[in-house]
């Protein structure tokens, strides 16, 4: 078994920061993030935080990103650049349910026809080091969302911690993460990660979850579970698959950038169209759709589920409107649908 | 008569993602008091790029924003928007002059199943600014006349001032071969000796069988709720009738989320389906 022992840590650190942006989990001013390994403020590692506060999307999917510059040149003539900028980063102490949220955003961003270019060139620039949790939080649910707090198979290199706690069992699951472990000067072992299974305590049934919710559309329980959502969009903004955005510019005389920036299913202008129509101008049809996208829709197009049981927003929503516990409520709902089309 | 299928994962090779080129106005015509047609050129005097009838681009006016419209026709060398002012960006759109320069980026989402349609009567159905996309297909059928069979065009508006390409519907279209257009009003109107009736009841006493006969519709909620239940009533196959949804559209490419309906994305599975299939997809009909 090669092993990476707590005291060799600084060294790989230091080694993969001479060729990338090492992010780390760091806790600044209160908020836990991933954060650049070195800079001031970062501080050391915190790998004792089981989840960052913030997910690590940004580093693929900034919360703003400029997108192309356009505008009129000195000849006279209109120009429009696009702008695709990306360095090398490692992502080091993601945890197994943030790294299966990269594989989401790969679905949405590079498949089904286009790649998002911007999106394309972050993620081929990208390390990831995933540790596996010994201790999940109280809001976990990983493993009920089909994952392993101990197991995440996308990512380039595995940690997980050996029985006496003073090091790491380190597994390349990629040749990039093998190239990279082998370019600092450490071995890793190539078969997967013997690491003795942990669970989570916070269960939820999954199982045909997707099918029912296919014929529940039209079902109460929505409009009881809508009734006490503020819309604020915390879920959304903590959320490590969400990844709605908004496209706008921003113009300085005779030049202008267009940017994208997050957006959320849950706000009013989210689908508000010219003329004042809106298909969601209610709070239960946004509250609906962002956790039939979760649990139905998502699976039906990509095969997956867009919750990876983190738990940010079960912790983070300031009603408590906690999808485990909707979940349940829709395990047990009787499947009502409506005769007819609802008109 | 075979049931119409309607491709929704289309080939893309050659669409533009996200970056517009650079392209100019050719041409507007002021079609009502609030929509015009604007023909687009690329710079250098081609047709931006190829698409295909019911295909969608966005239409950037910079430095304002962009917006997705319906390709209503194309040409040679360019492709025309058909516009209604509705908002800030079509407002800054109805205000630019064949020269100006904006941003173009597409072509998206499915289209019109024209190989499906060959040898087969069309009727089309459209409302106001509806009629666009129709257009779209029309124009197409009518460049190849000889491989479908009667074309009908039921379209309809509040008051006369209200229908667009009305020299095509009044005086061009109906002197070719074989193509009928019914126009009605809804309001009574001085000077008006067509029809005034709402556009179910007249699809009604058309009386048009519904042998060989595919139906595309497109309107507003209220006529696209209405038509579709006459339709129905009249005895067409739910798989016979075409429409188009439209949703809020950023992106255009399936990634920014806000056309998602059920598993499907408008900008990239749509926006053509028949209602056999949106009779399926929760919320498409709400």
């Amino acid at each position: 078994m090669s092993t990476l022992t707590k005291d060799q840590l600084p060294q790989l650190l230091a080694a993969l920061s001479e060729s990338a942006t090492v992010y780390v989990p760091a806790e600044i001013d209160g908020i836990s993030k991933f954060a650049p390994y070195g800079s001031a403020g970062t501080g050391e590692p915190r790998f004792d935080l089981v989840n960052t506060m913030l997910p690590p999307k940004d580093l693929l999917f900034p919360q703003s990103e400029k997108m192309y510059r356009y505008g009129i040149d000195a000849e006279g003539q209109p120009f429009i650049n696009s702008i695709c900028e990306s360095t090398d980063v490692v992502l080091f102490g993601i945890r197994p349910c943030d790294v299966r949220s990269i594989e989401c955003m790969d679905d949405v961003f590079l498949t089904k026809g286009f790649a998002d270019e911007n999106y394309q060139a972050r993620r081929q620039h990208l390390l990831t080091v995933a540790i596996g949790c010994t201790a999940p939080a109280e809001t976990c649910f990983c493993d009920s969302m089909g994952l392993s707090p101990v197991q995440a198979p996308a990512a380039d290199i595995l940690l997980n911690e050996t029985a006496d706690g003073r090091a790491w069992q380190i597994t390349a699951q990629t040749e990039k993460g093998q190239q990279a472990l082998a370019a600092a000067g450490f071995s890793a072992d190539s078969s997967e990660s013997t690491a003795a299974e942990v669970s989570c305590s916070l269960k939820v049934n999954t199982q045909g979850l997707a099918a029912k919710l296919d014929a529940m559309y039209d079902h109460p329980l929505w409009e009881q579970t809508a009734r006490k959502c503020l819309t604020c969009g915390t879920c959304t903004y903590v959320c490590p698959t969400c990844h709605c955005f908004d496209i706008s510019q921003e113009n300085r005389m005779r030049e202008g950038t267009r940017f994208r920036s997050w957006d959320s299913c849950m706000f009013f202008a989210y689908t508000e169209m010219a003329g004042n129509h809106n298909p969601r101008a209610d709070k239960m049809p946004r509250v609906r759709q962002r956790f039939l996208h979760k649990l139905c829709f998502f699976e039906q197009r990509y095969g997956k589920t867009l919750c990876v049981g983190c738990g940010r927003c079960v912790e983070k929503c300031p009603v408590a409107l906690d999808i485990t516990v909707l979940i349940d409520q829709l395990n047990a709902a009787e499947p009502v649908q409506p005769a007819g089309e609802g008109e | 008569m075979s049931p119409v299928t309607i491709q929704h994962d289309c080939a893309r090779e050659g669409a533009i993602a996200l970056t517009p080129i650079a392209c100019k106005v050719l041409s507007v015509s002021q079609e009502t008091a609030d929509v015009k047609a604007f023909r687009i050129q690329a710079l250098d005097g081609t047709k931006p790029f190829e698409c295909r009838p019911g295909q969608t681009a966005m239409l950037s006016v910079i430095p304002y924003g962009e917006c997705m419209f319906c390709v209503s026709a194309q040409g040679q060398d360019y492709l025309e928007f058909t516009v209604k002012e509705v908002g800030y960006v079509t407002e800054k759109l109805h205000a630019l002059s064949p020269g100006d320069t904006v941003g173009l980026r597409g072509p998206y989402g499915n289209w019109f199943p024209t190989e499906e349609l060959k040898g087969k009567d069309v009727l089309f159905v459209g409302g106001g600014i509806g009629l666009a996309p129709l257009r779209s297909l029309l124009t197409y059928l009518l460049d190849h006349r000889e491989d479908y069979g009667r074309i009908d065009l039921v379209y309809s508006g509040s008051t006369p001032d209200d229908l667009i390409f009305l020299d095509d519907i009044t005086n061009v279209w109906p002197q070719l071969p074989d193509v009928h257009c019914h126009v009605s009003i809804y309001k009574p109107c001085e000077g008006w000796e067509g029809e005034v009736c709402y556009t179910a009841p007249f699809l009604e006493q058309l009386k048009l069988s519904q042998d060989n006969r595919v139906v595309v519709l497109c309107g507003g909620p209220s006529l696209f709720r209405t038509c579709r239940e006459m339709l129905v009533g009249l005895g067409f196959a739910e798989e016979d009738i075409i429409t188009t949804l439209e949703m809020k559209m950023k992106c255009g490419i399936g990634k920014c989320g806000r056309c998602n309906i059920g598993s499907l994305y408008i900008c990239l599975d749509g926006p053509v389906f028949t209602l056999a299939e949106l009779n399926k997809i929760p919320g498409s009909l709400h």
